[in-house]
């Protein structure tokens, strides 16, 4: 029997006392419902391939031939083009994950989500499903096109842990980006503010376009905290195993552990700051609070 | 029937009544005169800025200013540090001025095409400021000069941090004021120019434009010689540079400021230098290419900025909101 199926109870807490299944299947109704807007809309507006797909292409080059200018060793390049596919995650996790729930709250959705009988980590999970598709798709393609352009040689050499990692990464970026939508909840017209904030001071301490240990304590400090910055150095690491450049950061197994304490931390917090926030902001009656 | 009348002596409403011998008053209809256009452009730069900086306390606003230009300039120097070991302070001034220029680039583009995803997306005014009696463009130019300020401020504290921590060399007794002065204002015009293109973009997209102003830089950014010489790029890419007058904007600024430092349009192996022989641009062919390609960009964003309006009043797109 479908578990949406009608059933005739004897009271209105009987209707209200859902199973675990019956849940679980609603909350997977709701993670499809709210990724389903992200990856239609991909197909109803074409002009996102060329502002998604073939602009960052462009400006992933611009730091190609910066490198180039100064005669750099070929691995630089490599470098270059692999964080610039980065970017599109982390932007994805910054416009459309940490500051989508203000974005909601704007539109009026925030309320429906709250009064609906879903968890709102689902919604957040649904986000970053629909998210993640157009994030690979525009990272592939920089990735793809960009190596084949500047002649990137890739030197894998454990791929599974490669891959490992990637997920890891995902996953933790992901996480933290549910975190941030729990503080953004709360906050008013600077979570805006706060996301540009979030672009280039990040992709310098994460060192996007050059490896993360050549800033010393500051990149220890971004590899302990940010998943972009571990996870972009353990790929780095993987994809360009026999090069010469010295990373000066931890073996990749150990950027692998880092990433999976992360990714535990950030969802667990994520589940309880929601709350948390979620408690606040309706005591102070910021939840259809609009504008401010 | 009772009518409301207007009483003459109250200064909100003086004017608005019909005129005394009570018919229709023509005038009224016309194209707004020099003073209305500059009193709804004033308004709408004060609304601007009060939207991009009443936010917060001004301590925090002074650092999220700051902080996108430095951390861009930074990323720039660590690459010189780390490949060249910061041998070269003529390279670490170029890249420091490219990259403060830049943010002000970011701030123009952006602060238009923001604007109308700001008033259509999130307050929902964009048909009500478009119905009123102001021109439209003007106002939006108006909200996007609030975001310009604040780019300046950023790219001003950039060179400053350039200076004086990056060891960037400064002569302010070698500055070239009159070409200064010259290149900004046309290089500024420019800059709008393309954000008006952009504005008139995202008249027709959806929400998640917001981050399409930032794309668009970023891809100019390759064929503008902010922080390399466009000598390294294919001669293609080189000529779409000549075209971009973000390039000579960036040029004359950097002729202005450090006289006979690294030029970003010349030199060896440049397009510029195999056409015309000559190791780089001077001050004069600098102002009038700018001139022109500048004159060109404003023409094609007016046009595209029309054209877009027209076609988003056929498609009821100023008064849609979208979600994703």
């Amino acid at each position: 029997m479908s578990v949406y199926e009608y059933r005739v109870t004897g009271s209105p807490a009987e209707a209200a006392a859902w199973t675990r299944r019956q849940a679980f299947f609603t909350d997977l109704r709701a993670v499809w419902g709210r990724a389903y807007p992200r990856v239609s809309g991909m197909f109803r507006e074409p002009s996102w391939l060329f502002f998604e797909l073939l602009l960052p292409l462009l400006a992933t080059s611009a730091f190609v031939f910066v490198y180039r200018s100064l005669q750099a060793p070929s691995e630089y390049v490599g470098f270059v083009v692999l964080g610039g596919a980065m970017t599109a995650f982390w932007l994805n996790v910054i416009w459309m994950m940490a500051s989508q729930l203000y974005w909601e709250k704007s539109q009026g959705n925030l309320e429906l989500y709250f009064a609906a009988p879903i968890d709102i980590m689902a919604i957040l999970f649904g986000m970053a499903v629909g998210g993640l598709v157009m994030s690979t798709t525009r990272a592939a393609m920089i990735l793809v096109v960009a190596s084949v352009v500047y002649g990137v040689a890739f030197d894998v050499q454990q791929p599974l842990l490669l891959v490992a990692v990637f997920f890891l990464t995902m996953t933790a970026l992901y996480g933290l980006g549910m975190m941030l939508a729990s503080l953004f909840l709360v906050w008013g017209r600077e979570a805006q503010q706060l996301t540009e904030l979030f672009t280039e001071p990040v992709y310098f301490v994460s060192g996007l376009s050059f490896p993360v240990g050549r800033l010393g304590m500051l990149g220890a400090l971004a590899i302990a905290i940010i998943p972009l910055a571990v996870g972009l150095d353990a790929m780095r690491q993987l994809a360009f195993a026999g090069g010469d450049i010295a990373f000066g950061t931890p073996s990749p197994e150990i950027e692998a552990l880092i990433l999976v304490a992360m990714t535990v931390v950030f969802l667990f917090a994520a589940r309880w700051m929601l709350r948390a926030m979620e408690e606040r902001a309706r005591r102070d009656g910021r939840l259809s609070l609009r504008w401010q | 029937m009772a009518v409301n009348t207007v009483d003459s002596a109250d200064p909100v409403t003086t004017g608005l009544g019909s005129p005394e011998w009570g018919g229709f008053d023509r005038s009224r209809t016309r194209v707004l005169g020099v003073q209305e256009q500059w009193r709804s452009f004033r308004t709408a730069a004060s609304l601007g800025w009060q939207m991009e900086a009443n936010w917060t306390d001004p301590l925090l606003f002074f650092i999220y200013s700051v902080a996108k230009p430095v951390a861009a300039a930074l990323i720039l120097v660590v690459i010189l540090d780390i490949v060249s070991g910061g041998t070269d302070p003529a390279y670490r001034g170029f890249v420091v001025v490219g990259t403060a220029l830049w943010s002000f680039v970011l701030a123009g583009i952006a602060g238009l095409a923001w604007s109308v995803l700001d008033d259509r997306e999130r307050y929902r005014m964009l048909k009500y400021v478009y119905v009123s009696p102001s021109d439209f463009l003007v106002v939006l130019l108006g909200r996007g000069v609030a975001r310009i300020g604040v780019g300046a401020m950023g790219a001003a504290i950039t060179i400053a941090i350039g200076v004086v921590a990056l060891g960037v060399q400064f002569d302010l007794a070698q500055v070239a004021w009159l070409l200064l002065v010259v290149v900004m204002a046309l290089g500024i015009v420019s800059i709008i120019a393309i954000g008006v293109l952009m504005a008139a973009v995202c008249l027709q997209t959806r929400q998640e434009a917001w981050h399409y102003p930032e794309a668009v830089a970023g891809a100019l950014f390759l064929v503008s010689g902010a922080v390399f010489p466009l000598a390294v790029l294919p001669t293609p890419l080189q000529a779409i540079g000549l075209c971009n007058p973000l390039a000579w904007w960036i040029e004359g600024v950097r002729l202005a400021v450090f006289p006979g430092g690294t030029s970003g349009i010349g030199g060896t192996g440049s397009l510029w230098t195999a056409v015309t022989g000559t190791a780089s641009p001077d001050a004069t062919t600098i102002v009038i290419a700018l001139f022109v390609t500048g004159g060109l960009v404003t023409l094609a964003a007016t046009g595209t900025f029309r054209t877009s309006e027209r076609r988003a009043k056929d498609r009821g797109l100023l008064d849609r909101t979208t979600g994703s």
